[in-house]
């Protein structure tokens, strides 16, 4: 590794990659009150010479192993390898990361020199991120980039957009499952549209008799089925938002996430509104037409 | 209040010539009105009875300008009616014409003042005005203390008396009814056969078709109809409501189920 990393205070490595099979080799010791942090490392500064080091780990491995602040742990690169003993400095909370949804293992925080001397191989990084002051992205990526050689620095939220590639396939299937579903309810609104309508045959010739337009009886038609389209969008996000509260609340809890699983967005609520809409005027236009394309004395089955 | 526009002098209200229908009946043409000329005078109250099928409520039809005769013509203060287009038609019996029906067909989700008032929002009147004159109609037919309720919250009788009050909103020349007591028991019958009495006094032109002899008796002029050809025309003296008939309904006309005379071949 470059000597440049070393002024960076935090360095975040996935240690699934470095130290697998970790759980197995944590041996939890004392008996500290945990904190967990609210996403943020604390108090991770380097130990003073001769003195235990410390680490930031996973608020999973916490609930799992009973694992508190200022615990003192035996860390190895290998599973039953020697350890080196370290204390738990700080808890962190996991961001919401879709890739990581499933994945079981746990995470540990150490610093750089530190993960070094652990794994025994002090240049075998694959991949570490670096946290940079706001504002100064930019000018961090151009020196990092202009410095390293075999490395690549990129924007976390490139890497998460890269990383994400599979989610937006997904999140794709769900709009059109979601397209197709207002659809089929728009063909369902079509046929109640058209029961209704039939079902007031009789009065629509009545009225086509007593002088009123076609154009009336289509308008009125029309606005009743744009009221149930409205009514049923209404209900649709209400049961859309609650749906997803159970759903999030669901899948959070398995997955120990604070991902959002299931998202009412005001566009797709604006979006499915909107063609709901559409489908309900077009839908209780054709049923409209229907009727007023008949003379009334036909309606009234003369 | 007004309930009718008088018509101008000299010319009959309403006068058929020749009038024909024939509709295709499975395959087979059904001659349903043969040849009927009649003229109803401006303040005119007329009914056409006759059997079953005999071709009154397709003769009732023409004269509203709701069918269109195979032959003949019907004038409305001397203007052709029976050939106007659909539109026109509509727009005619908007402004013109006012019908009673059996069944009533008020609208189930308005109230009796909102189905007086819909003519007259179709014919573009303002709100407030339209809602004034559907108060004085729904007071005419005595019901202006239900005009907030619905036609479910109204009995038979008070539903028809809004239909005749919705009818007459537009200020028809001419009313037609077709079996306007048909659904209704005797007492409430006898109520509509009064306020059609009333309406008549009151100068509106009236035809009515009907089964009802109460009705018919109650009429200045009784038309009887026997397979699509008028064979009587007869007038009642006036205040008959109730009183014994002058016209006297033939029972072979009433009882006879005759159907439409098919042409032959």
């Amino acid at each position: 590794m470059d000597s440049c990393i070393p002024c960076h205070p935090i360095v975040v490595l996935t240690l699934a990659c470095a130290l697998g099979g970790l759980p197995r080799a944590i041996e939890a010791q004392g008996d500290a009150r945990a904190q967990v942090g609210a996403g943020r490392v604390e108090d991770v500064s380097p130990a003073p010479a001769g003195a235990l080091r410390t680490i930031a780990v996973d608020e999973r491995l916490v609930a799992d192993r009973g694992v508190r602040l200022g615990d003192t742990l035996t860390i190895s690169a290998t599973p039953g390898g020697a350890g080196e003993r370290v204390v738990v400095g700080a808890i962190v909370r996991r961001a919401a990361d879709p890739s990581e949804v499933a994945r079981a293992e746990y995470r540990v925080r150490l610093h750089l020199d530190h993960l070094q001397s652990v794994t025994g191989a002090g240049d075998r990084v694959d991949r570490f991120a670096v946290a940079v002051t706001p504002g100064s992205t930019d000018a961090a990526l151009a020196a990092i980039n202009a410095r390293s050689f075999g490395f690549r620095a990129h924007r976390s939220s490139d890497v998460a957009a890269q990383a994400s590639r599979t989610f937006a396939v997904v999140s794709r299937f769900n709009r059109a499952i979601g397209v197709i579903s207002i659809v089929a309810s728009a063909i369902f609104l079509l046929c109640i549209m058209l029961l209704k309508v039939e079902e007031r045959r009789r009065d629509v010739a009545a009225l086509r008799l007593l002088g009123i337009s076609r154009r009336t009886v289509t308008g009125a038609v029309v606005i009743e089925a744009s009221c149930i389209a409205l009514l049923g969008s209404a209900a649709g996000v209400a049961f859309g938002y609650v749906a997803s509260a159970i759903i999030n609340a669901y899948y959070r809890g398995l997955y120990r996430t604070p991902l959002a699983f299931s998202m009412v967005t005001p566009g797709t609520v604006g979006f499915a509104v909107l063609l709901s809409l559409a489908l309900g005027i077009g839908a209780g236009f054709l049923a409209a037409r229907r009727l007023t394309g008949v003379p009334p004395l036909s309606l009234f089955g003369r | 209040m007004t309930v009718s526009h008088a018509t101008g002098g000299g010319v009959p209200l309403l006068r058929t010539e020749n009038l024909a229908r024939e509709y295709a009946l499975a395959g087979a043409p059904v001659r349903a009105v043969r040849g009927v000329s009649l003229t109803i005078e401006q303040g005119e109250y007329a009914a056409i009875v006759g059997p079953s099928g005999c071709g009154k409520s397709s003769l009732l039809n023409l004269l509203g300008a709701i069918d269109r005769p195979t032959s003949g013509t019907v004038l409305l203060r001397g203007r052709d009616v029976s050939h106007m287009r659909d539109r026109e038609a509509t727009e005619f019996r908007l402004r013109h014409i006012g019908f009673v029906f059996q069944r009533f067909y008020l609208m189930p989700m308005l109230t009796a003042l909102e189905n007086v008032e819909l003519p007259m929002a179709e014919a573009g009147a303002a709100k407030r005005a339209r809602r004034a004159r559907a108060r004085e109609l729904l007071s005419y037919v005595g019901l202006e203390a239900r005009g907030g309720h619905r036609p479910a919250q109204l009995s038979g009788g008070e539903q028809q008396r809004v239909a005749i009050a919705r009818a007459l909103a537009n200020e028809p020349a001419l009313l037609l009814a077709d079996e306007p007591t048909g659904e209704l028991d005797a007492r409430t019958g006898r109520d509509v056969i009064a306020l059609f009495d009333q309406l008549n006094r009151d100068g509106v032109t009236i035809v009515v078709v009907t089964h009802d002899e109460v009705l018919a008796r109650a009429a200045r002029r009784v038309v009887h109809m026997v397979d699509g050809v008028i064979v009587s025309d007869e007038r009642n003296g006036p205040g008959d409501v109730g009183g014994p008939p002058r016209t006297t309904i033939s029972p072979a006309l009433v009882d006879a189920a005759s159907p439409f005379r098919r042409t032959p071949g």
